[in-house]
């Protein structure tokens, strides 16, 4: 059996469908007594036919090939800079945190031109604040 | 029934100063930043949806209306100037539209384009507002069980119809049907899978989920492609001779027959959910190439193949519209994206809409009309800058876009957990679209799933728990069945697919 991107995800969701099934589901979905349906009806059912979906796809995979691994790390680089910066928002705010995570980003994507920079860094930021605070009267997060 | 006089009144409500100022403003927008390349008309109304919570309801309809339909003629820009799409539905434009740019002549190709856009854009809003009503009649008379035959029917023609495979259409649906069960019950509304979270008790926000999937994933596929380069400007052939810069009435009458074929393959393709705007861009264009007098001369600049993909896929957005408002079903992306609004605006797409909100439907039609020929002046005006527009860098495409989604989701969900989310399922989103799975029919299986759970449940209720008297609904049968044709044609035709990639 050959190890293929449809294989990895397959099993990724067979063993997503049966840990809900077996514990997500029934350590947090309420149980009632009455009604037509009950809370855990569509959750469970929906968990075993991913796991059986799931299954079928490591048996009989499509030709479908993925990026490579290095794709996959400039990704989780940019992720955590995301994450960082909602985290950073959330403790001081967009005005200065935003500019900031532009400036990363940019720096990031290989910009080096102080015009663009500046762009990116001062007049974006500048514009979101007056369309969001000026024009539309909302507070920034 | 509407009556006229709710009809006259939604028209008058679209044709306000205020609403053709904002339709106006959408327009010039959706141009804009559907020439970028990398936003597209998709990802610029996914930003635009959460600053239109300060509107009135027509006004914010109206104007993601705009951006919607400015990005359909502004998304051609790059696939001409550059043979780089930003949208696939651009790529068959791309296949005649960029020799012709080569040749010297892109105000030429970028304006053929967007005479046919607008042509078959127009066509389909005319059929969208002539059958919607009578189809949203018909649709009232269904009860939960025919409801909810219907949404059997609609995942599997959505299954087999998007995914590389039947079965990785059905793990998409499966998906978004799951995340759509975070929140409550709808019967009993008892907490479910909120894992101690009660901002998840009333489900998952569907502006962070939708522009996380939809816009931000794209934008993570994009960054980590040009990471450490950031691509260079493009250069554009002069020329002195003014015909290459325009489009003689001859020229545009001369593919008339090719426009009206592209309308009506993008009309009936895009009432259909799911099939989508790139599948008719190429239907058409295969058309317009098997009925040619010149097959030879399609790919090397031939007007008509510009004219065949753009009627259709333009065509195709005013009839995704027809499930929409008939039935609740969003049929595309830009579809679920224009829930997103109506939810955010308080009201539910369906056939109760023509009903209760018949003047709102009737001053988005109006909208509709109008955004049409502003498009067509703007474009006229515009589609010069435009074309410099498409030298902008990445790097601050990028992070505009990303801070705006950060600001807008905030704003939608008043605060920084429904950014979170957003980031959550941005990174599902890239990884699902990664392993090949389809975003869109996660999204809509998304949406759908509440009102699915509901009308079985309400099904269980008027049967007494006995599902098997759904044989008494002779449209329910009819329904299922057909699913179950549909889904053993699609696990058919993608045997015959396998089989022939494999040899």
């Amino acid at each position: 059996m050959r190890f293929t991107a449809d294989r990895v995800s397959g099993t990724l969701f067979l063993a997503l469908g049966l840990a809900l099934y077996f514990l997500i589901i029934p350590n947090y979905v309420e149980s009632v007594t009455d009604g037509n349906i009950s809370p855990d009806m569509m959750p469970n059912s929906l968990s075993l036919i991913l796991a059986l979906c799931g299954a079928l796809l490591v048996f009989k995979p499509t030709l479908h090939s993925t990026q490579t691994m290095r794709s996959f790390a400039i990704t989780a680089a940019y992720v955590f800079i995301l994450t960082a910066g909602i985290y950073a928002m959330s403790l001081f705010g967009f005005v200065y945190v935003g500019p900031a995570l532009a400036l990363a980003i940019m720096l990031m994507i290989g910009e080096r031109r102080p015009i663009w920079l500046v762009a990116g860094f001062v007049a974006m930021p500048a514009l979101i604040w007056f369309l969001v605070v000026q024009v539309l009267g909302r507070a920034l997060p | 029934m509407v009556d006229l006089s709710i009809i006259l009144a939604g028209f008058s409500d679209a044709f306000s100063l205020t609403n053709l100022l904002f339709v106006l403003f959408g327009v010039v927008l959706g141009q804009f930043v559907g020439a970028v390349p990398g936003i597209g008309p998709i990802m610029a109304m996914a930003i635009a949806i959460p600053f239109t919570f300060a509107l009135s309801p027509i006004v914010a309809i109206s104007f993601l209306v705009g951006v919607n339909k400015g990005g359909l003629v502004g998304g051609a820009v790059p696939a001409i100037l550059m043979n780089t799409p930003g949208t696939p539905d651009a790529a068959a434009t791309a296949l005649d539209g960029y020799p012709l740019a080569k040749q010297g002549k892109p105000l030429k190709a970028t304006k053929m384009a967007l005479f046919s856009s607008i042509t078959g854009d127009t066509f389909s809003d005319i059929v969208l507002i002539t059958v919607s009503a009578p189809l949203a009649v018909l649709a009232l008379k269904m009860g939960p069980i025919e409801i909810a035959a219907l949404m059997i029917f609609t995942f599997s023609v959505l299954a087999g119809l998007m995914g590389s495979s039947l079965i990785k259409g059905l793990i998409a649906a499966v998906l978004g049907l799951l995340v759509a069960c975070i929140g409550s019950d709808p019967e009993n509304f008892t907490p479910r899978l909120i894992f101690g979270y009660w901002d998840l008790f009333d489900g998952l926000p569907l502006p962070s989920v939708a522009i996380g999937v939809l816009a931000i994933s794209e934008i993570l596929h994009r960054m980590s492609e040009s990471f450490g380069r950031v691509r260079p400007a493009i250069e554009f052939v002069e020329s002195d001779d003014p015909d290459h810069d325009r489009v003689t009435w001859a020229e545009y009458w001369g593919c008339r027959f090719t426009m009206l074929r592209g309308a009506v393959i993008g009309t009936i393709l895009g009432a259909l959910p799911g099939i989508g705007s790139t599948a008719a861009a190429f239907m058409s264009y295969a058309f317009a190439k098997a009925s040619s007098k010149d097959p030879s001369s399609f790919g090397k600049g031939n007007l008509h193949g510009i004219a065949a993909s753009e009627s259709a896929n333009s065509a195709v957005m005013g009839a995704n519209l027809i499930p929409l408002l008939t039935l609740g079903i969003p049929g595309s992306v830009g579809a679920a994206l224009i829930v997103s609004a109506f939810m955010i605006h308080g009201m539910q797409p369906g056939p109760l809409l023509f009903e209760n909100q018949g003047r709102l439907v009737y001053g988005l039609f109006g909208a509709m009309l109008m955004a049409n020929f502003l498009n067509l002046w703007v474009g006229q005006i515009g589609l010069r800058l435009w074309v410099k527009v498409v030298s902008a860098p990445e790097s601050i495409i990028f992070s505009s876009a990303l801070l705006l989604c950060f600001v807008g989701v905030a704003m939608a969900t008043s605060g920084l957990f429904g950014v979170a989310i957003m980031l959550i399922f941005a990174v599902l989103g890239y990884l699902l679209s990664s392993f090949g799975y389809s975003l869109v029919i996660f999204i809509i299986a998304f949406f759908l799933g509440p009102r699915f759970e509901k009308s079985i449940a309400q099904s269980l209720a008027l049967t007494n728990g006995d599902l098997t008297q759904a044989y008494q609904s002779p449209v329910a049968v009819a329904l299922l069945i057909l699913s179950v044709v549909s889904f053993f044609w699609f696990l058919k035709r993608n045997a015959a697919v396998e089989k022939k990639q494999n040899s």
